[in-house]
């Protein structure tokens, strides 16, 4: 109608595959990398899984120094910091136990209300919680993984489930890289999202090898390089689609969804490129190194 | 079009209808009316509407020690009956260890203590007793504990005046409150934050040795007072009345003392006070509430109308507390606060602000680019879409989920995930159009091949939240129900409605070929 739905060709014959070996090795890096940067310098974790006592509050224009000078003296700990304006500040400390909590939102109140419009939210997680929410964001994303992993392996043969686990895990671990080398804070909700990247991952992932088990059968003759870029071209046009309207959603709650929504939607959207570059130049490559057929097994 | 099964038009009729009928409570109403249908609304989490989320731990450590404490007092006044020296009491965090000085009595000793505990081990070496509890010993004094702690937590919430709370067990020894609404969550912190063990003890004045010495003899305790931490008590162990006995208790004013509370002991408490009151006139007694003394008066005259008055340098504010805390009751153990999240209704009505802008624009985003991609095809899909929308907040009214600030993200997500499934179809379609086949024909082929893709995709995304769900917390939770409702009513909407759209508008337009 409008002549953009020729965007993607529908005959479209890109060798994806061909450049394989280059893909492998930029992933690769990236995957050190990643590691590299999780285990030296790891996550910007926030209250949730580091524990200590958030405050965020509204000024009327008082500068964020003025309100540092105030209650540096007073805590040992404590960070200030703008969060999306200049009349909006945050303010983190550090308690050593449950206890004090009370008593050190309460000083806090106490020093800066003349200085202060609105106490937006105040919130504290004890050393016993935030362990406890770390390894049950561990159990999820694992438990995630592996009941993905089976149901891929019910569906498809094994030798899809491995791909897409290789996929899957490239994906998660690259996407964590990404949020410890922007210092992204690292959250429940960041937990959140690395799940849903994780369901968004596999789907893409999916779909193409549905294409491969489709074509599989298809074409017996092809040989399995070509099948493959076959396989990739033919859901190219809905790959990027669905992209480019996840994304699209994804800006808009970025740009509007207000600011503590913003780490979330900064994550997915990393994941969803990361996610979509992954089904295509991971997932489906990985399928070589079994150099199989299926229904040659199914034939014998 | 002629063709079209009845019963599939007729199921998009009415789950469609169903959707518009049941979203409107949630899209139009915000305060309760008492109707059954319109109350089917959306409702909104604490960092949405504003509101204090509390984690509470009994800490029923301390109590575990009391109990020891109250076995190595037993054993103490046992052996002095019997004249059995005790050489030392060592206490571990499970075990109670008393060396006598002989073994003699200490069979007998056992047998008496007996008398006041049951079901604790108590084994004797030689001459040491060792006392230790089980696990069940254990457990049954937490569980009933929590229960206590329990309801005296829901009194003083209600006392406090917040309204709908949310007050239940979370966990072995946790209690979870949720507070909507909450403007000071610090007043609700210190009415949770103290035990609230109101007794009554007598002065010893007469034993100024141990007091000065600070040593403590059997039978006595040391407390300071609450306002001068240097000022020093000696007092009975034993106290002569407690918070128990309280029937009432209320904020008052006296003209000399300033702010008080008044109280009111029920029979049993009268009595008791009445005849520590009548033997001691000229003694000093002491109000003590959690460990300190708040006041220690002279008594002047016994007190038989088992009413009285506690006095202290209370705020009015301090002393309306107090009346609300004996009022309803101690604590058995103290409770901590280990997880606290409480968002003011200024950020709570912001972030819902921000949530309907981000959805209405990704809204709009999405549909303008669907249509500049498939046309009138990418109008379906938009009203595919929409009807999804409408599926969604309906299905989230009914079931009485509640909406949080993850919960419009997910539902920001599914806007650019739900029309997957129209993509997959349209892209299938074009894809059998080539193949010049009836245009029906066509149509259906590409129902049929999309649709195991579509299942696969989808059950996948479901599984990675329904993971979600089970583990997250709180708002996580929030999001992983929308994220599952937005996949379950794409699948429907696309399936069926989509199908239902594309067939009315080949029929409406008589098209022979689709130009996709």
């Amino acid at each position: 109608m409008f002549g953009l739905n020729k965007l993607i060709p529908i005959d479209s014959d890109y060798k994806f595959l061909d450049y394989r070996k280059k893909f492998y090795i930029i992933s690769g890096i990236a995957i050190i990398l990643s590691l590299s940067l999780l285990l030296f310098k790891g996550l910007n974790l926030g209250i949730d899984f580091k524990g200590g006592t958030l405050i965020e509050v509204s000024t009327n224009n008082t500068d964020i120094g003025e309100l540092r000078d105030i209650l540096s003296p007073n805590f040992n700990e404590v960070s200030l910091q703008e969060f999306g304006d200049e009349n909006t500040i945050i303010i983190r400390l550090q308690n050593e136990n449950n206890q004090e909590s009370i008593e050190t939102v309460n000083k806090v109140k106490k020093l800066i209300s003349n200085k202060v419009k609105e106490f937006r939210r105040s919130e504290f997680v004890g050393p016993t919680i935030s362990s406890e929410l770390l390894w049950k964001g561990f159990q999820a994303v694992s438990f995630a993984l592996l009941a993905i992993l089976i149901y891929i392996w019910l569906r498809f043969e094994w030798q899809f489930g491995f791909g897409a686990v290789v996929a899957l895990t490239h994906d998660v671990l690259f996407t964590l890289g990404v949020l410890s080398i922007l210092n992204i804070e690292f959250s429940l909700s960041t937990i959140a999202a690395v799940l849903t990247i994780a369901g968004y991952s596999i789907n893409d992932t999916v779909v193409i090898f549905d294409r491969v088990r489709e074509n599989l059968r298809k074409y017996k003759k092809l040989e399995l390089l070509d099948l493959f870029n076959l396989s990739i071209n033919n859901t190219l046009s809905r790959t990027v689609m669905t992209s480019i309207t996840t994304l699209l959603a994804l800006l808009s709650l970025y740009i509007f969804g207000g600011e503590v929504i913003k780490p979330f939607a900064l994550t997915m959207i990393i994941g969803v490129l990361i996610g979509t570059y992954s089904s295509i130049f991971i997932a489906v490559p990985t399928l070589l190194v079994f150099k199989f057929r299926p229904q040659d097994e199914d034939e014998n | 079009m002629k063709n079209y099964p009845l019963w599939k038009i007729f199921i998009v009729i009415v789950l469609l209808s169903l959707g518009i009928i049941f979203a409107i409570p949630s899209i139009l109403y915000k305060e309760d009316t008492g109707s059954w249908y319109l109350d089917n609304r959306l409702n909104l989490g604490l960092d949405l509407q504003g509101g204090s989320y509390l984690l509470l731990e009994v800490q029923t450590d301390v109590l575990i020690q009391e109990e020891f404490e109250n076995f190595s007092d037993t054993i103490r006044l046992i052996a002095r009956e019997k004249r059995v020296k005790i050489s030392n009491i060592e206490k571990n965090k499970n075990e109670l260890k008393v060396r006598f000085d002989s073994a003699d009595k200490l069979k007998e000793i056992k047998v008496d203590f007996f008398k006041s505990y049951r079901s604790i081990k108590f084994n004797i070496t030689n001459n040491i007793a060792s006392i230790t509890i089980d696990e069940l010993y254990k457990k049954t004094i937490q569980d009933s504990a929590i229960k206590q702690s329990l309801e005296i937590v829901r009194k003083r919430i209600d006392e406090s005046g917040t309204k709908e709370p949310l007050i239940q067990r979370s966990g072995r020894d946790r209690i979870l409150l949720q507070l909507p609404g909450v403007k000071d969550p610090e007043r609700i912190k210190d009415l949770l934050g103290k035990t609230a063990k109101l007794n009554f003890h007598m002065v010893d004045d007469d034993d100024t040795k141990s007091l000065s010495l600070n040593v403590v003899p059997f039978g006595r305790m040391i407390l300071s007072d609450i306002d001068n931490e240097e000022i020093k008590y000696l007092l009975e162990k034993k106290s002569r009345v407690g918070g128990e006995n309280l029937i009432d208790a209320y904020a008052s004013f006296d003209q000399t003392e300033g702010h008080a509370v008044s109280f009111r002991f029920d029979t049993t408490g009268a009595q008791k006070f009445g005849k520590a009151t009548s033997e001691n006139i000229g003694k000093r007694f002491a109000v003590v509430l959690d460990g300190v003394v708040i006041t220690a008066p002279v008594i002047n005259s016994a007190i038989t109308g088992g009413s009285g008055i506690i006095t202290g340098n209370f705020t009015s504010q301090e002393a309306t507390d107090l009346a609300v805390l004996l009022r309803a009751g101690a604590l058995p153990a103290p409770l901590e606060i280990v997880e606290e999240r409480s968002v003011g209704p200024g950020l709570g009505a912001d972030s819902i602000e921000a949530g309907k802008i981000a959805s209405i624009i990704g809204m709009i985003l999405v549909c303008i680019f669907m249509i500049l991609i498939y046309g009138s095809f990418g109008l379906i899909a938009n009203i595919s879409l929409i009807a999804n929308l409408f599926i969604i907040i309906a299905l989230l009214g009914t079931i009485g989920a509640t909406l949080t600030l993850p919960g419009i993200a997910g539902i920001v997500l599914t806007i650019g995930m739900a029309v997957d499934a129209n993509v997959l179809i349209f892209e299938r379609i074009k894809e059998e159009n080539t193949k010049n086949k009836r245009i029906y024909e066509t149509i259906k082929k590409g129902f049929d091949r999309a649709l195991s893709t579509i299942l696969d995709a989808n059950i996948t995304t479901l599984i990675a939240s329904l993971l979600l769900f089970v583990f997250g917390s709180g708002p996580i939770k929030g999001f992983s129900i929308t994220l599952s409702l937005g996949v379950i009513a794409s699948m429907f909407t696309a399936l069926m409605l989509t199908n239902l759209l594309i067939h009315i508008y080949i029929f409406s337009t008589s098209k022979k070929e689709l130009n996709l």
